[in-house]
């Protein structure tokens, strides 16, 4: 009896165990073995890795057909149905998975932060711990190669473009007035403050045709998707005060900061190059609502500002200076709906409304004016498989402008004008290997006010050399309408968009904790508006004939490996540029170019002293101006610039930070250009007076504390 | 009699082979695991969760196992392969259940790996999730040991160069430590790691 129940065991183990062996060879496209790779039957316990040889063998009990798997993380995971009695040796090659980290992007042109990058040039804390940034996003980006550093003006110039062709766009909307207000030789700085950006792309040429109505430079700013916790940050400033709050529920957030800004004391006692009537004062606030649905994100964005000062100003046509009395208010809206529907489709969509409000009295001139500007977008993409993606999407901008001026005596002049311009674009994404991707498509607009249709093409195409370096090539077609000064005075259909070209090819070595980028790109200008006035004037006689150029070299290191708590960068940018446009009468260098710009950043965290401490130089060569004294146009040149700026975060506690910074400590006496009189002295000769910065130093001191229950959590990202 | 040994027979040989499999596969994989060799150990996990759809432990031990390994592994691209790969399976599991402290503890872990293997990217933005996952975790089970200490020993990674007052801290660890020794785990296999290095880290308190 015994015996049989034990050969009834044995037999039925024999009987159901009955082993079948699934045998091969994993290989990659190009046959080389794979080792490692888990390959098993579904729903089952029998598998093996694969060995050196990329050989696998294993036993499996089950019979009949079964599913094999084979994963492994840098490929695409395999999966057949097979006989189990059946498979032996075979031979299985596994596709790349173009998804995995290693694979090429396409880099011409775009630097980007943030989560997302694969490849970060700024680190999200780099906007404010970057010496000189001052917590401002486009003085930081002015560390990067292919910026101009214009220390007047404050806003992004990029490769030989005016600061009018760099469009701002938070999630992936524009912003029709990014900037605060500035007049004369002031210069003005970004409205947005980095706090509640995760993401940050830069694009110095050659982007997507998603973008539209920017000639040089798209900067995409993305808000965060999710907040990190319940907290509240409060700033005390030498130059005023800052309080933020964000709460957070179950399936949506909001945050909401708060900034007052008062330049009195700093300017009592910092000596100023101008005589302030009434100092720079600020008010502004942001706020951030999110709400997740299971498949898509909301998220809606208000900020608004109310900037204003009152100041005397020595101007060379004048003997006594010239008063400027200015306010700015400023309202901003965005909403945005990202989500997921169906097979591999998404949706993005979304609007936006911008309304700036100027009041400036100059001497006794009055100018008033108001924009109102919104844009309409919905963008959609179709995810047919990791190696082709499609998306197509239209915008709609509108744009209504309005000014009033008056010079107390005589003249009372109106001008405004209404702009629509509708646009449809669509792309490609092919990612043809691991090594190869490309990216192709094109935009096509319509712009009521010029009554123009205008298609610009655009391509890019990245190739892999090796493990660590890539080439990218970028092309594209890029058209902007004019700026506000020229067609503000636009009869009908007077003017027409101006445009660019751009080429681009870049390299980039990147390795853990190195980053190496060069690249090289020509700009052709065409289109450019001209005029025959000494200024922009109601009557000016205005053509589209002018033209222009820039090509260069961009070079970028940054590197964190050297030594241990160090970090730096090294931009250096060369560009040659030269336009015929505005009122220029021959072929020149316009005086916001550079030809040779030099970053050096570095960040450097003491550990004893529970410090960090930062210091960036900023070096270009002198900048063109033209001296009328002399037959050439535009040609003289200023001294070369050069900043340098020191700052120092103290960790008090891990929530309590006090934050020094001071910039150009040397105090280097720079000059911008210079203007001239409008009309010869008796002797003939053209007065000039130099254009300075308001003051040559800036510091600041603050104290920044958080409190929320995340005891690590602080502002040392605001600062 | 015979045929109703023979299916009793039967049975039991069913019964214990469904249960042995279990227990032999991850009993394998455990000792995969203690000999270092971490991928064949996942691997084995992977598998074992392809044919237990039903238990949360293959894919937990999946992206524990990868997760631990990553802290050792300096070279960044692996790093970041062995966490996608530790999230993608805590996520599977995730899904089908949210109210596991548990899985808030791993999730926790996987973010401070990230934090550990680039500080100047990943700090600001994991750190806030870590301690979000922690307190999850205890908000579902304010016994759990690992939740206690996973906490507690965050923030004292932090408060080390930062000179946050570490006593409260302390007091959180000396908690955990009592927890750890009242803590059950719920089968063989549960989760039941952490007691050592509790251990080590009360030390550098005193």
């Amino acid at each position: 009896m015994k015996t049989r129940i034990t050969f009834i065991f044995l037999l039925m183990s024999v009987f159901t165990f009955a082993q079948n062996i699934i045998s091969g060879k994993v290989l990659d496209q190009k046959g080389k073995p794979v080792a490692g790779a888990n390959i098993y039957l579904d729903g089952t316990y029998d598998g093996a890795s694969s060995s050196e040889t990329g050989d696998f063998s294993f036993e499996t009990t089950t019979a009949g057909n079964q599913t094999i798997v084979i994963s492994f993380l840098l490929f695409e995971t395999f999966t057949k149905e097979i006989d189990v009695t059946n498979f032996k040796d075979q031979t299985i090659k596994l596709k790349e998975n173009v998804n995995a980290l290693d694979a090429v992007v396409i880099t011409a042109g775009t630097m980007e932060s943030g989560e997302k990058a694969r490849v970060s040039v700024l680190k999200p804390l780099d906007i404010v711990t970057t010496a000189g940034s001052a917590g401002n996003i486009i003085a930081a980006l002015q560390t990067l190669p292919g910026t101009q550093s214009v220390g007047e003006d404050g806003r992004l110039f990029v490769r030989g473009g005016e600061a009018s062709e760099t469009q701002t766009f938070v999630d992936g909307i524009r912003v029709a007035q990014p900037y605060g207000a500035t007049t004369n030789n002031l210069p003005t700085r970004s409205r947005f403050s980095p706090f509640l950006f995760s993401g940050i792309a830069f694009s110095t040429g050659g982007y997507s045709a998603e973008y539209g109505e920017a000639l040089s430079s798209v900067l995409l700013l993305n808000t965060q998707d999710e907040p990190d916790h319940n907290k509240t940050d409060i700033g005390l400033m030498t130059v005023g005060l800052s309080l933020g709050n964000t709460q957070k529920w179950k399936k949506s957030s909001l945050s909401v900061n708060m900034a007052y800004i008062n330049l009195a004391p700093y300017q009592a006692v910092i000596p100023q190059n101008v005589d302030w009537n009434s100092p720079y004062q600020s008010l502004g606030g942001e706020l951030v609502y999110r709400y997740n649905f299971t498949n898509g994100i909301f998220k809606m964005y208000a900020a608004f500002d109310s900037e204003r000062f009152d100041l005397n100003q020595k101007n060379i046509n004048f003997e006594n200076p010239v008063r400027t009395d200015l306010n700015n208010n400023n309202f901003y809206l965005n909403s945005s709906y990202k989500g997921n529907f169906g097979d591999g489709w998404q949706l993005t969509t979304g609007l936006s409304y911008g309304y700036s409000k100027n009041k400036v009295k100059y001497d006794i001139n009055n100018l008033d004016n108001n924009e109102n500007a919104a844009q309409l977008k919905l963008k959609l993409r179709k995810s047919f498989s990791n190696r082709f993606k499609l998306s197509f999407g239209t915008d709609y901008f509108i744009t209504k402008f309005n000014e009033n001026f008056d010079d107390n005596i005589s003249i009372q002049a109106s001008n405004g004008y209404n702009s629509n311009i509708a646009a449809f674009y669509t792309e490609g994404d092919i990612q043809f290997s691991k090594k190869l991707a490309a990216k192709v498509g094109f935009r096509l607009s319509y712009n009521s006010l010029l009554d123009e249709t205008a298609i610009a093409p655009r391509a890019s195409l990245a190739y892999k050399v090796s493990k660590s370096s890539q080439f990218s090539f970028a092309y594209g077609d890029f058209t902007q309408a004019p700026v506000v000064d020229y067609i503000k005075y636009s009869k009908y259909h007077q003017f027409e968009s101006e445009k660019a070209r751009h080429y681009i090819l870049n390299y980039q070595f990147t390795q853990p904790g190195q980053t190496f980028r060069a690249e090289a790109y020509y700009k052709d200008y065409s289109n450019l508006v001209q005029y025959d006035t000494r200024d922009i004037q109601y009557n000016s006689v205005f053509n589209n004939n002018g033209s222009g150029y820039a090509k260069g070299l961009d070079l970028f290191w940054r590197d964190s490996n050297l030594y241990k708590n160090l970090e730096y960068w090294v931009s250096y940018s060369y560009i040659d540029s030269e336009r015929q446009y505005k009122n220029f009468p021959t072929m020149a260098t316009p005086s916001f170019v550079a030809n040779h710009n030099l970053s050096v950043v570095t960040k450097y965290f003491i550990t004893d002293w529970k410090s960090q401490i930062g210091f960036t130089n900023s070096f270009s060569t002198g900048r063109p101006y033209n001296d009328p004294n002399q037959t050439q146009f535009m040609n003289g040149k200023t001294k070369a610039y050069n900043s340098l700026s020191f700052n120092w975060a103290y960790l008090l506690t891990t929530q309590k930070i006090i934050y020094f910074s001071v910039s150009n400590i040397l105090g280097t006496q720079n000059i911008f250009g210079y203007d001239y009189a409008k009309t010869p002295d008796a002797a003939g000769v053209y007065n000039r007076q130099a254009i300075v910065p308001t003051a040559d130093r800036f510091f600041f001191v603050g104290f920044f504390w958080t409190i929320s229950q995340n005891k690590n959590e602080n502002q040392l990202r605001n600062l | 009699m015979r045929n109703f040994i023979t299916a009793i027979a039967l049975f039991i040989v069913a019964v214990s082979t469904a249960q042995t499999k279990f227990e032999q596969g991850m009993g394998k994989a455990f000792a995969l695991w203690k000999e270092g060799k971490n991928t064949e150990a996942s691997q084995l996990f992977e598998r074992i969760a392809s044919a237990e759809k039903s238990s949360w432990l293959p894919n937990y031990y999946v992206a524990l196992v990868n997760t631990t390994a990553s802290f050792a592994e300096k070279d960044k691209t692996k790093v970041n392969l062995m966490l996608t790969k530790a999230q993608e399976a805590l996520d599977v599991e995730m899904i089908k259940d949210q109210s596991n402290s548990e899985l808030y503890v791993l999730q926790a872990l996987i973010y401070t790996a990230y934090v550990v293997a680039d500080p100047m990217t990943n700090g600001m933005k994991y750190s806030a999730k870590v301690m979000e996952a922690y307190a999850k975790a205890k908000a579902l089970d304010p016994k759990n040991p690992r939740a206690v200490f996973g906490e507690a020993e965050y923030q004292l990674g932090g408060a080390k160069w930062t000179g946050v007052d570490t006593k409260p801290l302390c007091v959180e660890v000396n908690k955990a430590i009592e927890l750890f020794a009242t803590f059950k785990p719920e089968t063989e296999f549960s989760p039941k790691w952490g007691l050592e290095r509790a251990l080590e880290v009360q030390k550098t308190c005193k």
